[in-house]
């Protein structure tokens, strides 16, 4: 069985910077995935890159054998990918459920106008991530910073993606919401979601991967189980800066 | 939902009966609210809900003028087919309007379409006078209907029926993926939803009321003119109608138009000679700096505040 | 041919006058003052109120007019775009409305038939077969210097510079210790003072009325486009650009024509290159 996203000598360059250099990595279905590195070594680039928001100079980026490189984003999304942001951005004015609904919506204009929305459905999703049933009525501005994390998940939950790429889950979070994020990932894991993660957190990062890709000025440098990864020379001198 | 539509049902029964206790007179200032809710309807539809404001709506309801007035005072097609034709033209132009849309938002989206504005004002007098009729515009075309009764009757009959439309469209989810183009964009297409398609889709709607409009109006005034269509003043009039009654709601570009045009009215006696423009304007200013969710959601909070905080949503109204 | 160049440059520098307050207020605050146009109206008027009406000498009444645009411009920025912070479309509304709100205050006091502003200098020259008014001619020049000592004041003061720093990055110019408000203030006074000495000598090139502050505004909006967010030196070259496109179209092709050209200019450049052929400078 190929791998279910695979990123084939990646080079992104803004400007002089390169800010993606020939990077190359994979994460099997139903495998999760940590992607570590000091600040700056090019990791929510690479989201960007995987989602469509930057196009790459070079290299592949396959989604279950398909190269997705030149789909918009939309289209990547109705193949399979989703990703949450390290700041929320939820549509401001609408509710918790509302969030959800645009995230569950597709992408037909037909169906839109004369299907009706699945109230069922929202409530199962915010209920999946956490949510009480009291919340679906409430807004963005009334969330707690771990609440919006949720409402992040859910509403990219909501695009059933086989694969979600999770960019700082826990900024920004107190020590009771990282432990509810974490029970919840790993709650997700074992219903076999596929996810690659990125956190400053390692400690929280941990117990929710299967294998791990250091990365600095981006490259990959290590590859392998978290602490055969965390271990490794050559991340030890990235992290503490030579 | 049965609720609310009472409350249109309601609406419409008022409107209905009015001709038989107000004067004609009123009735054509009513006449003018009908047709200037029409153009903040269509004008919301874009800017309030997608959030790409648009500086120019004349053009659109200016190719509805012009093409039905055209076809049937120059070629005498009947305007049972010249009005059809009219509000495809506006469609097709509609399409051109979009096409900045692709690539700039804000200020820079409202500017391009003021340009656009311009540019049809000066083409409408150069290119082909001999259709357009130039400086001067056209006069005695045919009108549908005449005296205030039927015509009131006739404006009311649209406006009605394109707000209940829209009304039922932003209650359907594609209203609410629109709402969500204006509160932030990439998480739209992040939702794997195709934001091209929608916005297309906005602006088609949009022309298409603002073709209806342009074109009953023409046949409605007889006689249309470059200098009083493809104004800025029109602008202003269209954009506060729509954000001094509340944007992205369907009740609010009425409850604007009907606001400034009696707004107008009634100033007359007070206020007979230009002074009322003045105060006009000040008045839309300050509610707009105010309260730039409008009367809908002044109205919404006096409301919250007398019920006793009943937080009920109130949805698309 | 030397009649084009002649009136080329004559309207460029014209056109580069009325846009550069325009460009200020860009650069500095990043809004759209769609209500620019009225500072042109406003300084048109009080200059026709003190020299036409009262009979007071020419500078005096240029005075009367520079100072009643620097005060429209505090005022606006005062009552209306400090309390909408930034939000640029906010602004742009709000501007559009008060725009049309001065129209109706000019209709009120002057009434709304147009007037003819004499020349502020009088007198023709003759070039070969082309005649210039001195009038025109001294806008041209006038405007050369303006520019100039707009360039001098941004680049050498430290007004200028503070203004420079708020146009670069407003946060970090307030980090520094900057009082950005104030500096905004300023740019907003400068910007109505250039407006109201804009607005004399194009009311005196065509004429004064209720709502001439639309075509200035547009050229204007059609310079700070093309042009890119204002460097004040891309304004001079685009409003040549402009400048002398209408003057050739005039001449070679159609009167009724020139704005067309320079509209589908805004439209192209904005759909090709939304950021403007200049890109983004520095004032």
């Amino acid at each position: 069985m190929s791998s279910l996203l695979v990123l084939d000598n990646v080079v992104k360059r803004f400007g002089g910077i390169v800010a993606t250099n020939g990077l190359s990595f994979h994460v099997d279905r139903g495998e999760s995935l940590a992607l570590i590195g000091p600040n700056g070594a090019g990791k929510t680039t690479i989201f960007s890159l995987i989602m469509g928001e930057h196009r790459q100079n070079s290299g592949t980026i396959k989604l279950n054998g398909e190269e997705i490189s030149n789909l918009p984003t939309h289209k990547r999304i109705q193949k399979g990918v989703a990703r949450t942001y390290q700041v929320p951005r939820p549509f401001s004015e609408m509710d918790v459920a509302g969030n959800i609904r645009v995230g569950m919506m597709p992408d037909n204009l037909w169906q839109m106008i004369t299907r009706g929305a699945d109230p069922d459905g929202e409530l199962a999703i915010a209920r999946s991530v956490g949510f009480r049933d009291a919340d679906l009525s409430r807004k963005p501005s009334e969330l707690s910073m771990g609440d919006l994390r949720k409402l992040e998940l859910a509403r990219t939950l909501a695009t059933r993606p086989e694969v979600m790429l999770l960019d700082e889950v826990f900024a920004g979070l107190t020590v009771g919401e990282i432990e509810q994020i974490s029970h919840l990932l790993a709650e997700k894991r074992k219903q076999g979601l596929t996810y690659i993660i990125v956190s400053h957190d390692l400690r929280a990062l941990e117990p929710l991967v299967d294998r791990a890709v250091a990365m600095t000025f981006g490259k990959a440098i290590a590859e392998g189980s978290f602490s055969d990864v965390m271990d490794d020379e050559a991340v030890r001198s990235a992290y503490l800066g030579q | 939902m049965p609720r609310l539509l009472l409350a249109w049902a309601a609406f419409a029964v008022i409107m209905l009966l009015l001709p038989q206790v107000v004067s004609p007179g009123t009735l054509r200032i009513i006449i003018f609210a009908n047709f200037l809710a029409i153009f903040a309807m269509s004008w919301d539809f874009i800017s309030g809900k997608t959030g790409y404001i648009s500086f120019g709506h004349p053009f659109l309801i200016g190719i509805g003028a012009y093409t039905s007035a055209i076809l049937s005072y120059r070629f005498g097609v009947p305007v049972s087919l010249s009005i059809p034709l009219a509000v495809l033209a506006t469609m097709i132009g509609g399409t051109l309007f979009f096409l900045p849309a692709l690539r700039i938002k804000g200020t820079y989206f409202a500017l391009v379409t003021l340009a656009f504005m311009e540019l049809m004002y000066q083409l409408v007098q150069v290119i082909r006078p001999d259709l357009t009729g130039g400086t001067r515009g056209i006069s005695g075309i045919k009108t549908i209907l005449s005296g205030a009764v039927p015509n009131f009757y006739l404006s009311f009959g649209l406006m009605f029926a394109i707000a209940l439309a829209l009304w039922l469209l932003s209650r359907t989810r594609i209203g609410t993926a629109l709402d969500a183009i204006s509160m932030n964009e990439e998480a739209v297409s992040g939702s794997g939803l195709n934001t091209t398609r929608l916005k297309l889709f906005a602006f088609m709607v949009s022309a298409l009321v603002a073709g209806l409009g342009g074109a009953f109006y023409a046949h409605y005034l007889g006689s249309i003119a470059p200098r009083a269509l493809f104004d800025i003043n029109f602008v202003f009039t269209i954009i506060v109608s729509a954000l001094i009654g509340g944007s992205s709601t369907v009740i609010g570009p009425i409850i604007g138009a009907y606001f400034m045009t009696f707004l107008l009215e009634y100033l007359r006696p007070v206020l007979p000679g230009s002074e009322r423009y003045l105060v006009y304007g000040l008045i839309a200013l300050v509610l707009y700096v105010y309260q730039p969710k409008g009367i809908m959601e002044l109205l919404r909070k006096l409301g919250v505040r007398a019920g006793g905080g009943r937080t009920g949503r109130a949805g698309n109204v | 041919m030397l009649q084009v160049l002649i009136q080329g440059f004559l309207l460029s520098g014209l056109y580069a006058l009325i846009a550069v307050g325009f460009t200020l207020i860009f650069s500095v605050g990043r809004v759209l003052n769609l209500a620019y146009g009225a500072y042109l109206m406003i300084g048109g008027y009080a200059y026709f109120y003190m020299v036409q009406t009262l009979g007071m000498p020419k500078l005096p009444g240029f005075l009367f007019a520079i100072g009643m645009g620097a005060l429209a411009g505090v005022l606006m920025y005062r009552i209306l775009v400090k309390r909408l912070k930034g939000d640029q479309v906010a602004v742009e509304i709000s501007t559009l409305i008060l725009a049309v709100v001065i129209q109706a205050g000019i209709v009120l006091v002057f009434n709304d038939s147009s007037k003819i502003l004499h020349p502020i200098v009088d007198g023709v020259w003759r070039i070969g077969s082309t005649t210039i008014t001195n009038n025109i001619l001294v806008a041209m020049v006038a405007s050369w210097f303006i520019l100039g000592g707009l360039l001098l004041f941004v680049k050498k003061t430290h007004v200028g510079r503070a203004m420079q720093a708020v146009s670069m990055d407003a946060k970090g110019a307030r980090i520094s210790g900057i009082n950005t408000d104030r500096v905004n203030m300023m740019t907003w006074a400068i910007s109505g003072a250039l407006g109201a000495v804009a607005g004399v000598f194009f009311a005196s090139y065509t004429q004064l009325n209720p709502s001439m502050w639309v075509a200035p505004l547009i050229i204007a909006v059609a310079v700070v486009i093309v042009g890119g967010i204002g460097s004040i030196v891309g304004t001079l070259i685009v409003a040549h650009i402009i400048g002398f496109m209408e003057i050739i179209t005039t001449t070679f092709i159609a009167a009724e024509l020139r704005g067309v050209f320079t509209m589908l200019l805004i439209i192209g450049v904005l759909v090709i290159r939304p950021q403007g052929l200049f890109g983004r400078g520095d004032l």
